[in-house]
């Protein structure tokens, strides 16, 4: 027998290791589940939102006339705003769309068609749900952000700490163990995925972190740098802004700036517009372009009122710091290679979310075999994950048949399933919940095809409606295949008459 | 390279994640004198796919993509060899680790939470603060660099202080470590 490669690590630190890794991974395990969740339900927000909207047709490139009719429209109908964010169509949404920043009340959203003219409301409240459950988990922004943000270093904590605890990490390198001992095969499951998933899981960690904390580390920064001047720091990474001038004045010259772009060193098409203070002396024009098929989003470039550059070049590309900048988004959400990219991101999310789950279940597997099981515990945590793949496809189901608000659905499924925590024995709950998941998952597009039958413009919608159903016709297989599969154990357990 | 170019490229990655984890299992598998040197060739395959990416997909992107695209190919080798245990059978004893028993005062407790928390994050932000004024370069090299070694070095300070069972010595370096980078970077400013 060979000698092993890996050190002997002294098993008091391994054990020293394993009880702050338990620790933290039990007070967190609930908002690293839903956060990891969400997150693989995010990186297909761009087509969800298609799917949710699927009657606009596909738009390629749009042209200056074309963004500044549709801004003119986008004014012209819902009044001054403060801003206007304009996303241009891209192959990953093929659609412009209009963020209107009102001073006061609701901010409008609109979609245009490829000629420019406003179609109507984006009418996407469930996609935009799910994405800000993701990125603030609808609590107060700053805050929101912040807990997602410390949620991300609560799992980069864990992988480091994960790692230090699992000393058999060669040992066990292929080890998958299905069935027998409930705490082997959890932690089989737990540890392969963990630690071959490790580049991408750490990707997603601290991006996901700086993208959280980024608010604080800033301001922090610029509370000892720049004397609190959070927009200095902030100027570091942003082309010039114009002065501001609140006098009426045209809407800013969207064909002037898009003429400049070559000479500037665009090296790609604009994928975003945004306005500030449209209709004002002092308005601007920022320009976000750049040839697809990088991890950058794009260089910024901004212009004063009438489409004059403010800067000689753009701004995005010149130094390193601002390249990880224009990237961390992309890189997070998986938005930089197509969709092959985008099912590895969805594959490896979905195994990090397991990883959180199966966490759990080796705590509690671990409690029942040494006597002291928690049964209350095992019942909520069972819940508490299969409550996602229920309040998910329920929201998007009241929203489409009755317009319901997506978070207020979210909120009332998710409880409803805590609930039948205290309802359901351990091994019904672990049918039932997913069961229902299932059902819903499959209903969903039914319904969803039925709603917009003959109405369906945009081609993504088949492609999303079968994905959905595949989803929910597997784990109805696999919530089947499991029952049958403990039957004869059930059947071997009953008491003799 | 877009579209069904960066389609046909993650297909050749997963196949040589494929082969390399074919290496890498029959290694882990065999215990003979072939294993380094099926290990060095699994290894050298995932290394020399995750660079080749690089030219291939983009200097910056390429790599990423390997990252995400690799593990799945390793991962689908795993769960094609799945080893289904019959329920009814005794499971083997189990060669893992008991998480340690601490004593449970109360107050360590809490020292313990406040380190991992605020305290931690406070120190992580010490390090990165003097790493963003110290360092040589532009300042918006430096101030990223600085915010990503938030996160990494909050989350590694977390892991430490809920793993040391010295409780007063992660506390003594974590204020060490505040008191020195907060008063290094007031030393200097920012330029």
């Amino acid at each position: 027998m060979s000698k092993p490669i890996w050190p002997r690590i002294p098993s008091g630190f391994v054990r020293a290791v394993l009880a702050g890794h338990s620790a933290l991974g039990l007070a967190f395990a609930a908002l690293i589940y839903l956060v990891c969740f969400s997150g693989t339900v995010a990186v297909y927000a761009n087509e969800l939102h298609r799917w949710e909207r699927p009657d606009v047709p596909v738009a390629g490139p749009a042209s200056a006339t074309v963004v500044q009719a549709a801004a003119a429209e986008a004014l012209a109908v819902h009044g001054k705003a403060e801003h206007l964010f304009i996303n241009l169509p891209t192959p990953d949404l093929p659609r412009l769309t209009i963020y209107v920043d009102k001073e006061k009340g609701e901010d409008p959203r609109v979609v245009a068609g490829a000629d420019g003219h406003l179609i109507g409301p984006q009418g996407t409240a469930w996609t935009d749900f799910m994405a800000r459950l993701h990125i603030d988990l609808h609590l107060p922004q700053t805050w929101g952000i912040f807990i997602v943000g410390l949620t991300g270093v609560t799992l980069l904590s864990s992988l480091i700490s994960g790692l230090f605890a699992h000393p058999r990490v060669f040992r066990d390198a292929f080890h998958l163990r299905w069935g027998g001992s409930k705490r082997l095969q959890e932690a089989d499951l737990h540890n392969r995925i963990g630690v071959w998933g490790l580049p991408f899981h750490v990707m997603i960690s601290l991006t996901g972190a700086f993208l959280g904390l980024t608010t604080i580390i800033v301001g922090i920064l610029a509370l000892a740098v720049f004397k609190g001047d959070v927009n200095k720091a902030y100027e570091l990474f942003l082309p010039p802004q114009p002065i501001d001038d609140p006098r009426p004045a045209p809407l800013p010259d969207i064909k002037t700036a898009f003429s400049h772009l070559p000479r500037m060193g665009a090296d790609g098409p604009p994928t975003y517009v945004g306005l500030e203070h449209p209709g004002e002396r002092g308005g601007a024009i920022l320009i976000v372009a750049g040839p697809e098929g990088r991890l950058s989003r794009g260089d910024n470039y901004t212009f004063d009122a009438a489409g004059q550059p403010l800067s000689e070049q753009g701004i995005g590309s010149e130094t390193v710091g601002a390249q990880i900048i224009q990237a961390v988004s992309q890189l997070h959400f998986g938005w930089f290679g197509g969709w092959a990219v985008k099912l590895a991101y969805a594959i490896l999310g979905a195994g990090i979310t397991i990883v959180t789950s199966s966490g759990v279940a080796i705590w509690l597997a671990r409690r029942r075999a040494k006597g002291r099981p928690a049964p209350r515990w095992e019942r909520i945590w069972i819940a508490a994950v299969w409550s996602q793949p229920i309040a998910y496809p329920l929201s998007a189901l009241a929203a489409l048949l009755a317009g319901a608000p997506p978070l207020a659905v979210w909120a009332l499924a998710t409880l409803a399933a805590l609930a039948t925590a205290a309802a359901f024995e351990t091994e019904r709950l672990s049918r039932v919940l997913p069961l229902t998941g299932g059902l819903l998952l499959v209903i969903l597009p039914l319904a969803h095809a039925l709603v917009w039958r003959g109405r369906v413009a945009d081609p993504m919608a088949w492609f999303v409606e079968t994905a959905i159903l595949a989803l929910g016709l597997g784990l109805l297989a696999s919530v089947l295949v499991t029952s049958l599969a403990a039957r004869p154990r059930l059947l071997a357990v009953q008491p003799a008459e | 390279m877009t579209g069904p170019g960066v389609a046909l490229a993650c297909a050749l990655l997963l196949a040589a994640g494929l082969g390399a984890g074919w290496l890498l299992r029959t290694a882990w598998r065999r215990r003979d004198a072939n294993r380094p040197l099926l290990m060095l060739a699994g290894w050298g395959v995932l290394i020399a796919a995750s660079l080749a990416a690089a030219p291939v997909l983009g200097q910056a992107r390429g790599p990423f993509i390997a990252f995400a695209v690799l593990p799945i190919a390793v991962l689908a080798l795993i769960a094609a060899g799945v080893q289904i245990r019959d329920p009814r059978k005794r499971a083997p004893r189990e060669a893992a680790l008991e998480p340690s028993e601490r004593a449970s005062k109360t107050w360590r407790g809490w020292l313990r939470a406040l380190l991992a928390g605020p305290i931690g994050g406070v120190a992580a932000m010490g390090v990165a603060l003097a790493w963003t004024i110290w360092a040589p370069g532009p300042p918006q090299t430096r101030m990223v660099v600085g915010g990503l070694l938030v996160p990494v070095l909050w989350g590694g300070a977390m892991a430490w202080t809920l793993a040391d069972d010295k409780i007063l010595r992660a506390t003594a370096v974590l204020a060490g470590v505040t008191v020195v980078t907060f008063t290094a970077s007031i030393l200097k400013g920012f330029s």
